[in-house]
């Protein structure tokens, strides 16, 4: 299973978990414009507000960082998403040629774009842009008023970054020298992902039916 | 374990002691294979007192760690650590920026003062790349791209590999100057060590709800193996003693029933249990002992009713019947006739008069095995006894060559002097005869084994059949074609009466040994007279 279908299920249980949850960080219904493209939903959406300052005083940090973001349609009154769309973005400031070395991973880039940023400025524009995303037929939307739903996270947990804190706390200990100590390598073994993050920003967009996207 | 072990030292070809069962083993043996895996109740407490002790401190050590494991996560991931260390990359790149404003500025300074004459720049731009910390090159571009001057530094770097870097100053008349400065790699290699580094705090600090719980459940783990592998030890050490006290108590109940060939193996630990199974094992050694001599004597003293009664009725009817057959004789002699009646009569009172010499000699040893006098036992040194016995047999001599060991200086105990010379002598005897004709060799030992003193009387002989080993105690069993059989069960009755015990077996090299044990009587006295009662 690759990275970004791992992340597009777990961005499909969260969305499911914070379904019923009130966006208590969404000042304002995430901007979004639908469109029906041969039978199918696109869906420009504008992320910008999620791209706070201070997220991008962290995405330029000179550390690699990583913006998952997880655009979802799903029922308003909460349930399963009907459809997910996921994006990975490796984010890394170079202290040296002051540039930012983005790598975007989507559904249509399964392997990387890598693309070179030279501003804060462009860096937004480009973390915001949800351009002509597919969700699908239109026609297998169900019934009744739906969301456009966007979860934006900096620097989640991810597996291998799991692993590596395993490998961190397994070598570390009283037996220096690469060896491992018995309680650090059952520590981390047992260590787990830790509970979704209370700083995700979740977006929601006005509500819609299907008979309401424009041609 | 209850079962064939060492018993009480025997013979060999002695029926070993016989297996006793442990209480409550039935015939399944799969069903004592699991009834053996259940923990008695002994064995759940000494177990769970020991769980006990081993976790308590443990929970309490768990407790302690976890609160241990935060504090320290709290300290070493501190969030003014957490910022300064992720920081730590845009320091790199506030020296980066330094370095490049400070490189552009010389290159700057250096196109300020450049020569318009090319020749002249040439020299210029020598000196001015030799005196420039830090710039390896410079190319001054006319207007057109063409290549005016260029000098190239002829110092060597010695700061191991560098990254250049251009700083391109373009000039006034045209053209641009290009100077190439050299950055020190090591700082490339230490700002990506350094995000590295903060990327690893990074995680640690979103994981530093979950390390104390990883770390808390690992001693929780640890907890529970320690404390089943001391549940396991502590079941372990019970039942190494239930186990011998429960084969104990099994061996008990079969001695209860009559059982006294129990034997209980008490293994190779020193402690109490073990101390108590070799004393339940000397006891029912001792009671079989006694058991055997007190049937062994009353069986003697039935044969010995029996040979008084035979001797008694054969004896009275021999004493006429050599009268009235002298009287006969003395008649025909007095008035010889036929001559072949003659022949007769001497013939038949040859006959007569050996036969009635046999039956008198039967009845003499009769008498003597039924009359054996009671035992007066007196202190005495076994090894000087049987020295002496040796030196005031000369008849023995004639027969045989005796040698007599000692590996004891000293060998006290109690002894009838008279009746123990005719347990030497049967012993002897039977020895010479086992080798007879040929002359015989006798081996006398003297020893003190622990609370007894031993003498054994050993020959070259055949030796002694083991299903035989039995019967040669009892009276009138013989293997000879001449001989009453009551040499043997008359020396074992003394020596019984002695408190002692005898025993058959091979002598190494071949041949018969028999081992008289008596008690060790270490200072004389008025000890309790040994077999009186018997």
């Amino acid at each position: 299973m690759s990275a970004l279908a791992r992340h597009l299920r777990l961005a499909a249980l969260a969305a499911l978990a914070l379904a019923g949850a009130a966006p208590a960080r969404a000042a304002a219904p995430l901007p979004v414009e639908l469109s029906n493209v041969d039978g199918r939903l696109r869906v420009t959406a504008d992320l910008g507000p999620a791209i706070t300052p201070d997220a991008l005083r962290e995405l330029s940090n000179g550390l690699q960082n990583v913006l998952a973001i997880y655009v979802s349609v799903a029922p308003e009154g909460g349930g399963a998403p009907v459809a997910v769309y996921g994006r990975i973005v490796d984010v890394l400031w170079d202290v040296w040629e002051e540039t930012f070395a983005v790598t975007i991973k989507d559904p249509r880039n399964p392997d990387g774009m890598h693309l070179v940023v030279p501003t804060q400025a462009g860096l937004r524009a480009l973390l915001a842009s949800g351009r002509d995303l597919d969700f699908g037929p239109v026609a297998s939307l169900p019934p009744g008023p739906l969301v456009v739903q966007a979860r934006v996270e900096l620097n989640p947990v991810s597996r291998e970054q799991l692993q590596r804190t395993r490998e961190f706390i397994a070598s570390a200990g009283p037996r220096a020298g690469g060896a491992r100590s018995v309680l650090g390598a059952m520590a981390s073994f047992l260590l787990r992902e830790p509970p979704p993050d209370a700083d995700v920003i979740i977006l929601r967009s006005r509500s819609f039916v299907a008979a309401e996207v424009p041609r | 374990m209850i079962g064939p072990g060492p018993g009480p030292a025997g013979p060999p070809g002695e029926e070993a002691p016989r297996t006793a069962s442990a209480a409550g083993e039935g015939p399944n043996p799969l069903r004592r294979a699991l009834d053996r895996l259940v923990p008695s109740r002994f064995e759940r407490v000494i177990a769970l007192a020991l769980v006990i002790a081993a976790t308590l401190p443990l929970v309490a050590g768990v407790v302690l760690a976890a609160r241990l494991v935060t504090e320290n996560v709290s300290v070493w991931l501190a969030p003014r650590v957490v910022d300064r260390v992720q920081g730590i990359p845009l320091l790199y790149g506030e020296l980066f920026q330094a370095r490049k404003a400070l490189y552009a500025e010389q290159a700057r300074s250096v196109a300020r003062l450049l020569p318009t004459d090319p020749a002249r720049a040439q020299a210029y731009l020598a000196a001015a790349v030799e005196h420039t910390p830090r710039l390896r090159r410079i190319t001054w571009f006319g207007a057109d791209e063409a290549r005016l001057a260029e000098a190239e530094s002829r110092t060597p770097w010695d700061e191991g590999e560098y990254r250049e870097w251009a700083a391109h100053v373009a000039l006034a008349g045209g053209g641009r100057l290009d100077c190439i400065f050299a950055v020190e790699a090591r700082f490339f290699a230490e700002v990506e060590e350094a995000r590295t580094l903060g990327e690893q705090v990074r995680e640690l600090d979103r994981l530093r709800a979950e390390l104390p719980r990883s770390y808390g459940l690992a001693f929780g783990v640890l907890l529970v193996f320690w404390a089943a592998f001391a549940a396991l030890l502590g079941i372990w050490l019970a039942r190494r003693t239930t186990r011998r006290v429960t084969r104990l108590v099994g061996a008990v109940r079969q001695l209860a029933a009559g059982d006294l060939s129990v034997y209980v193996d008490p293994g190779r630990s020193q402690d109490e249990v073990a101390d108590l199974t070799r004393a339940f094992n000397t006891m029912v050694r001792d009671v079989k002992e006694g058991r055997d001599r007190i049937v062994y004597l009353e069986k003697i003293s039935g044969w010995q009713e029996v040979a008084r009664r035979l001797a008694h009725e054969i004896k009275n009817p021999l004493t006429p019947i050599q009268l009235a057959f002298q009287q006969l004789e003395a008649r025909w002699r007095q008035a010889p006739g036929d001559p072949d009646f003659g022949r007769l009569v001497d013939d038949a009172g040859q006959i007569v008069r050996e036969e009635i010499a046999t039956l008198q000699r039967l009845v003499e040893e009769f008498s003597g095995f039924a009359k054996l006098p009671e035992v007066r036992p007196e202190p005495a040194d076994l090894g000087e006894f049987a020295e002496e016995f040796v030196k005031t047999s000369p008849q023995l001599l004639e027969v045989a060559e005796v040698e007599v060991v000692r590996t004891s200086p000293s060998s006290p105990t109690l002894l009838d002097r008279t009746l123990f010379r005719r347990v030497l002598a049967n012993l002897c005897l039977n020895a010479i005869e086992a080798v007879r004709p040929a002359r015989a060799r006798l081996h006398l030992g003297v020893a003190r084994a622990r609370d007894r003193v031993v003498l054994t009387v050993a020959d070259e002989g055949p030796g002694i059949e083991r299903p035989l080993r039995e019967r040669i105690f009892d009276p009138y069993f013989t293997t000879k074609g001449t001989g009453t059989g009551l040499g043997l069960a008359i020396v074992k009755k003394i020596v019984l009466q002695h408190g002692g015990e005898i025993q058959v077996g091979d002598r190494p090299g071949g041949g018969a040994t028999f081992a008289v044990s008596l008690p060790l009587v270490e200072r004389a006295g008025p000890e309790p007279r040994p077999g009186a009662s018997h």
